[in-house]
């Protein structure tokens, strides 16, 4: 289990290498990076099988208290800060903690990672910038699992901005288009936001704690000796940065527009890391915000807010890419949303079979993309004669994803709807069953109008449309696969675990519950809406026009995405520009002009203005060389005087 | 004897006449001659005092013959570098008005 620091280690190691070495490395370095997530992805399973075996005797582990599950944690001494042994000084460590948590996100980011890269092996094929795109993924895929691992708040703060820094180096990938470097800088500008809400919360705990340590942290909060405000405060601040990186309302605006990246690396932010890693922290430090309690208000009505608008606007979206981002952050809306509900597993069983279902929905819209260079759905249709596999796989992760019974996702929102309704206000049900619905209708309609609706009759393709060749095939049906059976490990089987809940819980562990009255009502508004879209898009048996025409103004707001661009961009120009401006004249006029240039001139005014007895003239030199004399003769007179 | 003080009037007219010399002349050569009348004004003054020190006999102090005979020393060094300098000069600027020689200014 100790082995565990290797995953992220070896694909850090790949990045330098690929990077200097990448050209002459045999295929532009991508099987280094390949085979340095793949071997993360088996050492997971060397730590998961060692974590099983492992019992709150064995060397290093414990029964968290404040979690409830049992935790093992690696450390090595990293530097001190001030002199060791004097009461200022603090020991910073190299930690990680294995549990279940870890082992989960361990797990789907190698997963994830390693197909996204194989995957990439055809999507990227002959891109000028191959090694480069392999070495920031390998990058990518280590901060990730840093992240993951880490046993103190200032690791997972480095490795949170590395994953940040990867996440814009990745979206502008094409930085030759201005849009994806618009997009870069976008992205990382807006989590940068929240990321100081981060790293004041952690300095926050950091005074009330003592240290970074986590687990210290937590007993603080466990045992009720945390300041309750210090609590609230730091969760809170926290909580914004989880909104930034999790694209939740109003961090949201990056997330669309980072689909200028390549896709498979939309694939990977969206399922696997970066968003991910919102959730995941705000789950990683479930103890403090329960302690709480306002600050897990606050994450489920920034969940609900969330799901609720990115869900109506993914209705809207023609952009193929842009439905799944704006349906990625309204999943993430409702893993936040159960978060705040109290249901941990239920957000944590969602967020991997959301992150299967996504990853597998983006490669087959990258596979799309890739063959018909068309990312609008208007112009496509009827894809499913020239392209069949990728057909089957995208409906399977749409069905998945809109919540049809059996597949993944029908199981992990049947897990976080009961959560919602056991912990929070009836409001809050009916809404998230409304976002259900919602999610329903637009994975439907980005189905049946991509692959079944009728093939627009203008469009003809300079060559013809293929299906995925294997280096992108054979990784979405190994996502399929998981997309459709992942939800079955919620059940306890005989002779199996018993469950996910019985490994992934906090305190109590958790039987599949499955409430029946919600089971049968989302089954029921999934069927429909699927069965709606099929008569709209497909069939064209029901027509939308009158219903567009009576809302029109409604949609146009939908459609403009609630101007949340236009209002940040109101206040770029007009608050934050106008205090640049006047920054910018205090730091011309002031900084520059008195206090730089200042001294400056006065010594070259001084120059000037000393220069002028030097004549050049023999005679005035001799002139003042005799007047000294004169002087110091006079002095010496009356000295002696 | 002729006492000390008249030699240090003489003395002091000489080295007067050589500063002003120096100061109001704009010939190199009249100014180089102005600086040897300092110079001999300053010998002149050195030996009257050398002979006029107490002690046993007349020039029973060496000190001002001595610190003369440098000056003797020095200034016909002084002749020579400054002649060559007016020379070089002279040969470059077809001048030796030390008016004309102003270009190390500001």
């Amino acid at each position: 289990m100790e082995l565990a620091w290797l995953i992220p280690v070896l694909s850090f190691i790949a990045f330098p290498i690929i990077v200097f070495w990448g050209k002459r490395l045999p295929g532009g370095g991508a099987p280094l990076a390949i085979g340095a997530i793949a071997a993360g992805f088996a050492l997971f399973w060397v730590a998961l099988l060692g974590f099983l075996a492992a019992t709150p005797d064995t060397e290093h582990c414990l029964t968290d208290a404040a979690t409830g599950t049992l935790a093992c944690n690696f450390q090595r001494a990293w530097f001190n800060a001030g002199l060791p042994g004097l009461p200022d000084s603090v020991a910073l460590s190299w930690g990680m903690t294995i549990d279940p948590l870890a082992l989960a996100m361990l797990g789907m980011v190698t997963l994830v990672a390693l197909m996204v890269q194989i995957y990439s092996l055809g999507y990227m094929k002959g891109d000028p910038h191959f090694g480069w795109y392999y070495a920031c993924h390998a990058l990518f895929a280590a901060a990730m699992l840093t992240l993951v691992l880490a046993d103190s708040f200032l690791l997972l703060y480095v490795a949170w901005e590395l994953v940040g820094a990867c996440s814009y180096l990745l979206i502008g990938f094409w930085h030759e288009r201005p849009a994806a470097r618009e997009a870069a800088k976008k992205a990382f500008i807006v989590t940068r936001l929240g990321d100081v809400g981060l790293l004041l919360g952690i300095l926050l705990l950091w005074r009330e704690v003592g240290s970074f340590s986590m687990t210290a942290a937590f007993e603080l909060a466990h045992s009720g000796e945390m300041s309750h405000g210090v609590a609230t405060a730091s969760s809170l601040l926290m909580l914004l940065g989880a909104m930034g990186k999790s694209a939740q309302f109003p961090f949201h605006v990056w997330l669309p527009d980072a689909m200028e990246g390549p896709t498979p690396v939309s694939a990977l932010i969206h399922a696997a890391t970066m968003v991910a890693a919102g959730v995941y922290l705000v789950a990683r430090a479930f103890p403090i915000f329960q302690y709480s309690g306002d600050a897990l208000m606050a994450v489920a009505i920034v969940g609900l807010v969330t799901a609720l608008m990115a869900s109506t606007i993914a209705l809207t979206s023609t952009d193929l890419k842009r439905i799944l981002a704006y349906s990625t952050i309204s999943h993430l809306g409702l893993m936040m949303l159960s978060l705040g509900a109290g249901g941990y597993t239920a957000a944590l069983f969602h967020l991997l079979a959301h992150g299967f279902s996504k990853a597998l929905l983006f490669l087959g819209a990258g596979s799309v993309l890739h063959s018909t260079e068309q990312q609008d759905i208007r112009h496509m249709g009827g894809l499913r004669k020239a392209m069949p596999l990728t057909a089957l796989l995208f409906s399977l992760g749409a069905m998945s994803l809109g919540g049809i019974p059996i597949l993944a996702g029908f199981w992990s929102k049947d897990e976080v709807l009961s959560a919602v309704s056991h912990g929070l206000h009836p409001v809050f049900i009916v809404l998230a069953l409304v976002t259900a619905l919602l999610s329903a209708l637009y994975m439907a309609r980005a189905m049946f109008v991509v692959f079944f609706g009728p093939s627009p009759e203008s469009e003809h393709h300079d060559h013809p449309v293929h299906d995925a060749p294997l280096a992108m095939a054979a990784p979405m049906v190994l996502l399929g696969v998981l997309a459709a059976g992942f939800g079955l490990i919620s059940f306890n089987w005989p002779g199996s675990f018993g469950g996910i809940g019985s490994f992934l819980f906090y305190h109590e562990p958790e039987g599949f519950h499955f409430t029946w009255w919600l089971g049968i009502l989302s089954t029921i508004l999934a069927v429909a809406a699927f069965a709606f879209g099929y008569l709209v898009y497909v069939r064209k048996s029901l027509s939308l026009e009158g219903f567009r025409r009576s809302f029109a103004p409604a949609i146009r707001v939908v459609e403009r995405k609630y101007y949340v661009d236009e209002l940040y961009q109101w206040v770029v120009d007009r608050v934050v520009m106008v205090f640049s401006r006047f920054i910018a004249l205090f730091d011309r006029a002031v900084v520059n002009d008195v206090l730089v240039n200042g001294p400056a001139n006065s010594a070259r005014r001084l120059g000037v203005a000393m220069r002028l007895h030097v004549t050049g003239h023999v005679y005035s030199y001799a002139l003042v060389m005799a007047l000294g004399a004169a002087a110091l003769a006079i002095l010496w007179w009356w000295r002696v005087a | 004897m002729v006492p000390l003080t008249y030699f240090q009037l003489l003395s002091a007219a000489l080295f007067a006449i050589g500063l002003y010399g120096v100061l109001a002349r704009r010939s190199a050569v009249l100014i180089v001659l102005s600086i040897e009348l300092m110079l001999n004004a300053v010998n002149i003054n050195l030996i009257a005092a050398a002979s006029h020190m107490d002690g046993v006999g007349r020039f029973s102090n060496f000190d001002g013959q001595i610190i003369a005979i440098f000056v003797i020393t020095i200034a016909a060094a002084e002749v020579g570098l400054a002649l060559a300098i007016i020379l070089r000069m002279y040969r470059n600027r077809a001048t030796v008005d030390v008016d004309e020689i102003n270009l190390m200014k500001w």
